[in-house]
C-alpha cells in the first residue's frame, strides 16, 4: 500500500446516469423516463446510486478522478439538491482532483438562478445545454420543453453565475431544415459566444417516436446533412472552435476532458442504469431498467449485465474505431507498440484516403479530413479489416 | 401372383391447386392405406417445398386394397404426376403407366389451362378420363356449370360425375368406386419377353437408385439381368416390390401389369431415364416402349456462390442433388466477375426456383445466379452452328450469319374480359397471334406462337396480374426460327461485368438496358467515388446511370455507453460487404444480381 501511495495515481473519470426527463423528445433512444416525478423512485434512484458508487470506490483505489459528468436523461431536473447529494458522494468515496472537470447536463428549461449557485458552490464547474435549435417551431415539433429564448436566457444565467466553460448541443439534419436555415442557427448560436460547440446530424433510431413517422417528415437527405455538416465546420473554424472530434468543437484548451477519454481509450466508470464503464480492462453496462437498477443494488444482486476482459485484437480495433473519431487520429509507432500489429497495412489505406481528400497526416499522426469523418464507418470497415488479416509482429518474429 | 382383373392403375391429374394432393391423402385414408394418426397431410408430397408451395415435384406411386361394393379386394395404384407445365414430359410417363386419370377440377373455378394440357396427355396416352368435381362445399362451388364445362370443352361425359370434398372427406368413396369400375384392368402377358416402363426414379443413399416402373409385359424378380433399352445400361436385379404408403414392400416379383419398383445398386439415376424401358438382357423385347425422349434442358443460367470459398461446397450439393433428378444439367464455368461456379440447365423456370431453392435451403447456400437464357442457334459466316447456352460464348457479330432462337406455342386461358389485356401482353413479348376459342359462354382460351425467351422472364407473373389470377398459360416447344439477337453488356465503372451479360431481341435492347442500370443503380450502394452503370451493345453506350458518391456514413454521437453497440454496428456493416462481389473498385451485393432478373414490367 505505501509503495503504491509513491506512485502517480491513475486518471478516472466518473459518469453519472440521470434517467428523468421532464418530457421525452421525438428523437431520443436513450434511456430516460419522460414525465417521471415520482418522489419514492427519485429517492430511490440517488439511495441506489450513492450505494452503488461506495461499493465501487472500495475497488479503486490508487486512480484520481479528473472528471464527473451528470448526463442524462435531463440531470437538471433532478434539481440541485439530488445533483448535489450524488457529488457530495463522489468526493466522499473517491479521490477527486481539485482542478477536476465537473460538467451536468441541463435543459434549458430547468436552469434556474438557485439552481446554478447552489452547483456552482459545490464544485460543478461547466454546464452542457441542449440548445439543438434556434427555430421555436421545430424545438415544439422535436418535443423539446424550452423555447430559443429561454437557451438565450439559461447562459445568461450561468455566465451571471460565473460559469466560464459552457458548451451549446445542436442538431442539424432537423425536419424541413434548409442549409440556410442551419448556417443561421450556427450565427445565432455562436452570439452567445459559448466554450464548446457540438453538433450532431439527426439520426432517426428505431423505436423513437419520429421513426414512425419518418417518411412524412420531410427530413433532409444525405447529401444535404453532409453540406450541413461541412459548413458547420467552415463556420465554426473562422470563430476559432477547433474540431477535435467528429461532433464536437472548442475554444483552445477547452475540450471535454471527460468525453476525450471515451475516444482516447481513459478509463472510466458509469452509475446510474444504463451506464457504461471501461475500467481495469472490462467493459460492463449497468442494469438498464431504473427499478431493477434500484432493486439489484438494494438487494445485492447482480446489475451489470456485461462484464468481461476485453481482449487486445478487440482493443486494436477500438483504437481505430475511437482515436479515428478524434482530430488528434492515430499514430504507427504507437499502434504497433501496445497492439504489436503491423501498421503497413493500415498506413497502405490511410494513402489511398489521403489522395481523396479523406485523411491527412500532421505531425506523425493520421486523421480524418471532414469529408473523411462524414463517411468513417465505410473507412473503419476497410481499416478493421485489413486489420483483422493482419498478421501479428509477436508471431512475425517467431517464424 | 396378382389376378390383372383386380388391379387398376391410376393417376390424378388436375390444375394448380384444385386439390389433387388432398384428393390423394383422401383415398389412402379411406383405403385405410394409413393410419390417420401416421399421416402428415399430403403424404405423397414428401419434399418441404413440396408442401409449402402445394405442388408436386416429382412423381411419386402407391398401392393401396380396397374392398368394393361388389365385395372384391382391388389392388389400386396411384401414381402421382408433377403438376407444372415444365414437367410435361415426365406427366405423360407417369400416364403412360396408367390405364385411367382421374380428372380432379375445382367446382367454383372450372376447368384451366394445366387441366386441359394434362387431360390432353391422358386422352393422347389413351387413359380412361374419370371427372371429378372437387370443392363443391364452397360457397362458389357450382358443379353443375363445371361438369357442362368439362364436357363441352374436353368431350368427357360428367354429368353424373361424383360431387366430392377432399378437404372435409366428402364423397371419397364414389371416386375409388369409379376407379374401379370405369378405369379397365390393365393388360399382358406375364411369359412374354419383359417390357417395363420406367415412370420415375430416386435416389437413395443405402440402396443405390430405386427405380418406379410399370411392367408392361412379362415379369421381373430379384437376380434378373436387365438392360435399359435407351441408355444401354446393364444391372442386375437386387430386390422389386410394391410402394406402400410408408414405405417400400419387398415381393417375389412383378408381372405385366403392376407397377412397382426395383433396386439394382445402380449409382446414377442419369442410367434410369424416365420413359426408358428395361427389358431383360438374356431375352430382350424386340423394341423399346413408345415415348422415350432424352432430357433436354430449356432454360440455362449461371449459378455461383455468394461467398467465392464456398464453391466446393455448391458442387457436392450439385452433384447430390442430380442423383435424384436426371433432368437437370450442369457443368462448371468461370466468370470474371463471380469467379468459379457452375452454367445449370433446367427443363423451365420453375424448375429451376425449385433448384436453386433446395440448394440454398437443403444444402444452406447463399447463391448468386445470372439471368436466364434460352439455348440460342447461330449459324456461322463459315456454316459451323453453334448451340448458344451462355452469353459469353455468343459470337462476335460480325463472324454470324444466322441467329435463331426457340419458339414455343403457348396457350392461354381465361375469363373472356381479360382477352384485351392478355393480347395486349403476348404482343409486347412478340407473341404471334394464332386462334381464339370460346371454352363456354365466358371463357376464352388463345393459341400463340411465342419466343421461349419471352417467357421465361417474368410473363407468369405479369399474366397473373393482368388477369387477376385467373389467367393460365401452358405452352410446348416448337421450333427455332430466325431472329435479330444482340448481346448486351453491362459495364460498372467501365469495365464490364460479364455475368451480367445477356442475350436479347435487338428491339427489346434499349428498353431493357435502360430499366437494368436503374435497377442496378438503386441496388448498388453509393461507394466513396462516383460510378457510372453503363448497357451497352458492341462497344455502343445505350444507357447510362451514375451512382453518386457516397457522402455520409457515420455514427455522430459516441460516448461511452454507445460505444458496444457501435463495434457491433461495424462488425454488421463489415460482414455486410463481405457478401458483396467486388468488380474492379465496385462493390456489389448480391440482391443487385436478383434485382436485375426481376425487371418489373408495370
Amino acid at each position: 500500500m505505501p509503495i503504491r501511495g509513491k506512485k502517480e495515481k491513475t486518471p478516472l473519470g466518473i459518469y453519472i446516469h440521470v434517467p428523468f426527463c421532464r418530457s421525452k423528445c421525438e428523437y431520443c433512444d436513450f434511456y430516460s423516463l419522460g414525465g417521471s416525478r415520482e418522489r419514492v423512485l427519485i429517492e430511490g434512484y440517488l439511495d441506489a446510486v450513492c450505494a452503488h458508487i461506495k461499493e465501487t470506490a472500495a475497488l479503486a483505489p490508487g486512480y484520481k478522478v479528473d472528471t464527473v459528468y451528470f448526463g442524462g436523461g435531463t440531470p437538471s431536473f433532478l434539481g440541485w439538491e439530488g445533483l448535489t447529494r450524488i457529488l457530495s458522494e463522489v468526493r466522499r468515496r473517491f479521490d477527486v482532483a481539485a482542478e477536476a472537470e465537473i460538467t451536468f447536463e441541463a435543459n434549458p428549461d430547468s436552469v434556474t438562478d438557485k439552481l446554478l449557485r447552489r452547483l456552482k458552490a459545490e464544485g460543478f464547474n461547466r454546464i452542457s445545454l441542449g440548445v439543438q435549435t434556434d427555430n421555436d417551431d421545430l424545438l415544439k415539433k422535436l418535443g423539446r420543453p424550452h423555447n430559443y429564448r429561454q437557451a438565450v436566457h439559461a447562459v445568461e444565467l450561468a455566465r451571471a453565475k460565473g460559469f466560464n466553460n459552457i458548451s451549446l448541443d445542436l442538431i442539424y439534419g432537423l425536419p424541413g431544415q434548409s442549409l440556410e436555415q442551419w448556417e443561421q442557427t450556427l450565427g445565432h448560436v455562436l452570439e452567445l459566444a459559448p466554450e464548446h460547440i457540438s453538433c450532431y446530424g439527426l439520426k432517426v433510431e428505431e423505436g423513437t417516436p419520429l421513426w414512425s413517422y419518418r417518411d412524412e417528415a420531410n427530413l433532409p437527405d444525405d447529401d444535404t446533412q453532409a453540406d450541413m455538416y461541412l459548413s458547420a465546420i467552415r463556420i465554426l473554424k473562422e470563430k476559432g472552435y477547433a474540431q477535435y472530434e467528429i461532433s464536437n468543437f472548442a475554444r483552445r484548451g477547452l475540450r471535454s476532458r471527460h468525453n476525450l477519454k471515451y475516444w482516447t481509450g481513459g478509463e472510466y466508470l458509469g452509475f446510474g442504469p444504463s451506464a457504461s464503464s471501461d475500467f481495469a480492462g472490462k467493459r460492463f453496462t449497468a442494469e438498464a431498467d431504473l427499478v431493477g437498477y434500484i432493486e439489484g443494488i438494494r438487494q445485492g444482486g447482480a446489475i451489470l449485465s456485461e462484464c468481461q476482459t476485453l481482449p487486445a485484437g478487440e482493443r486494436a480495433g477500438e483504437y481505430l474505431m475511437l482515436r479515428l473519431r478524434t482530430s488528434d487520429g492515430i499514430e504507427a509507432e504507437e499502434y504497433s507498440r501496445r497492439f504489436l500489429l503491423p501498421f503497413e497495412p493500415l498506413q497502405a489505406l490511410m494513402e489511398k484516403y489521403y489522395a481523396q481528400d479523406l485523411a491527412v497526416m500532421d505531425s506523425g499522426r493520421w486523421h480524418l479530413t471532414p469529408r473523411g469523418f462524414l463517411v468513417s464507418n465505410t473507412i473503419l470497415v476497410e481499416l478493421l479489416d485489413a486489420q483483422e488479416r493482419s498478421i501479428p509482429l509477436a508471431k512475425r518474429r517467431a517464424y | 401372383m396378382t389376378d390383372l382383373s383386380k388391379i387398376r392403375n391410376f393417376s390424378i391429374v388436375a390444375h394448380i391447386d384444385h386439390g389433387k394432393s388432398t384428393l390423394a391423402d383422401r383415398l389412402l385414408e379411406e383405403c385405410k392405406a394409413i393410419d390417420q394418426r401416421e399421416m402428415a397431410d399430403q403424404i405423397l408430397d414428401s419434399m418441404d417445398l413440396e408442401r409449402e408451395r402445394g405442388i408436386t415435384i416429382k412423381a411419386r406411386a402407391v398401392r393401396m386394397k380396397y374392398t368394393a361394393d361388389d365385395g372384391v379386394t382391388y389392388d389400386l395404384n396411384l401414381i402421382d404426376t408433377p403438376g407444372h407445365v415444365d414437367f410435361n414430359y415426365e406427366v405423360s410417363r407417369s400416364l403412360a403407366a396408367c390405364e385411367g386419370a382421374v380428372l380432379v377440377v375445382d367446382a367454383s373455378q372450372g376447368v384451366e389451362a394445366q387441366t386441359l394440357a394434362n387431360t390432353y396427355l391422358a386422352i393422347d396416352a389413351g387413359l380412361e378420363v374419370v371427372p371429378v368435381i372437387n370443392k363443391i362445399d364452397l360457397p362458389a362451388a357450382r358443379p353443375a356449370e363445371v361438369k357442362a364445362e368439362i364436357e363441352d370443352i374436353i368431350g368427357v361425359p360428367a354429368e353424373d360425375s361424383p360431387e366430392i370434398s377432399a378437404k372435409n372427406g366428402i364423397n371419397i368413396r364414389a371416386v375409388l368406386e369409379r376407379i374401379v369400375t370405369d378405369v379397365p384392368a390393365p393388360k399382358g402377358d406375364r411369359s412374354a419377353p419383359l417390357q417395363a416402363l420406367i415412370f420415375d426414379s430416386q435416389y437413395d443413399s443405402y440402396r443405390g437408385v430405386i427405380v418406379y416402373l410399370r411392367v408392361k409385359e412379362g415379369t421381373i424378380r430379384p437376380g434378373m439381368d436387365v438392360r435399359m433399352m435407351a441408355t444401354g445400361a446393364v444391372y442386375k436385379v437386387v430386390e422389386v416390390g410394391t410402394m406402400q404408403p410408408l414405405g417400400l414392400l419387398p415381393t417375389a416379383e412383378l408381372g405385366a401389369g403392376e407397377v412397382g419398383y426395383l433396386t439394382a445398386s445402380i449409382k446414377t439415376v442419369s442410367d434410369t431415364a424416365v420413359g426408358d424401358t428395361i427389358t431383360e438382357a438374356a431375352r430382350p423385347a424386340k423394341e423399346a416402349l413408345p415415348g422415350y425422349r432424352p432430357v433436354q434442358p430449356m432454360v440455362f443460367s449461371g449459378v455461383y456462390p455468394a461467398d467465392g470459398s464456398k464453391y466446393q461446397d455448391l458442387r457436392d450439393a450439385l452433384d447430390k442433388l442430380k442423383l435424384n433428378d436426371a433432368s437437370f444439367v450442369y457443368e462448371p464455368e468461370s466468370s470474371i466477375a463471380l469467379g468459379f461456379g457452375f452454367r445449370c440447365g433446367f427443363l423451365g423456370l420453375l424448375h429451376m426456383e425449385i433448384i436453386q431453392e433446395r440448394l440454398e435451403r437443403e444444402y444452406n447456400l447463399d447463391l448468386i445466379t445470372t439471368a436466364p437464357n434460352v439455348v440460342y442457334r447461330i449459324t456461322k459466316l463459315d456454316g459451323t452452328v453453334l448451340m448458344v447456352d451462355n452469353p459469353l460464348n455468343y459470337p462476335d457479330p460480325t463472324e454470324i450469319q444466322l441467329a435463331e432462337e426457340p419458339y414455343v406455342k403457348a396457350s392461354l386461358m381465361a375469363p373472356q374480359e381479360y382477352v384485351g389485356n392478355i393480347m395486349d401482353l403476348c404482343t409486347s413479348r412478340r407473341g404471334e397471334f394464332q386462334d381464339m376459342v370460346y371454352l363456354d359462354a365466358n371463357r376464352v382460351e388463345l393459341h400463340y406462337i411465342m419466343p421461349l425467351n419471352e417467357i421465361i422472364y417474368d410473363f407468369f407473373d405479369a399474366l397473373k396480374s393482368r388477369t387477376r389470377g385467373y389467367g393460365s398459360l401452358d405452352y410446348v416447344m416448337d421450333e427455332y426460327r430466325p431472329s435479330k439477337l444482340v448481346k448486351l453488356d453491362i459495364l460498372l465503372n467501365g469495365d464490364i461485368v460479364d455475368a451480367l451479360s445477356f442475350i436479347l431481341f435487338a428491339d427489346n435492347a434499349y428498353p431493357r438496358a435502360r430499366k437494368i442500370c436503374e435497377k442496378l443503380k438503386d441496388n448498388i450502394p453509393r461507394q466513396m467515388f462516383e460510378i457510372p452503370v453503363q448497357a451497352a451493345i458492341g462497344g455502343k453506350v445505350i444507357a447510362r446511370e451514375t451512382i453518386k458518391a457516397l457522402r455520409k456514413d457515420v455514427l455522430a454521437k459516441c460516448y461511452g455507453g454507445d460505444i458496444t453497440r457501435k463495434k457491433k454496428l461495424l462488425e454488421k456493416q463489415k460482414e455486410g460487404k463481405k457478401r458483396m462481389r467486388t468488380f474492379g473498385t465496385v462493390a456489389v451485393p448480391s440482391e443487385a444480381f436478383m434485382a436485375v432478373l426481376k425487371l418489373d414490367e408495370d
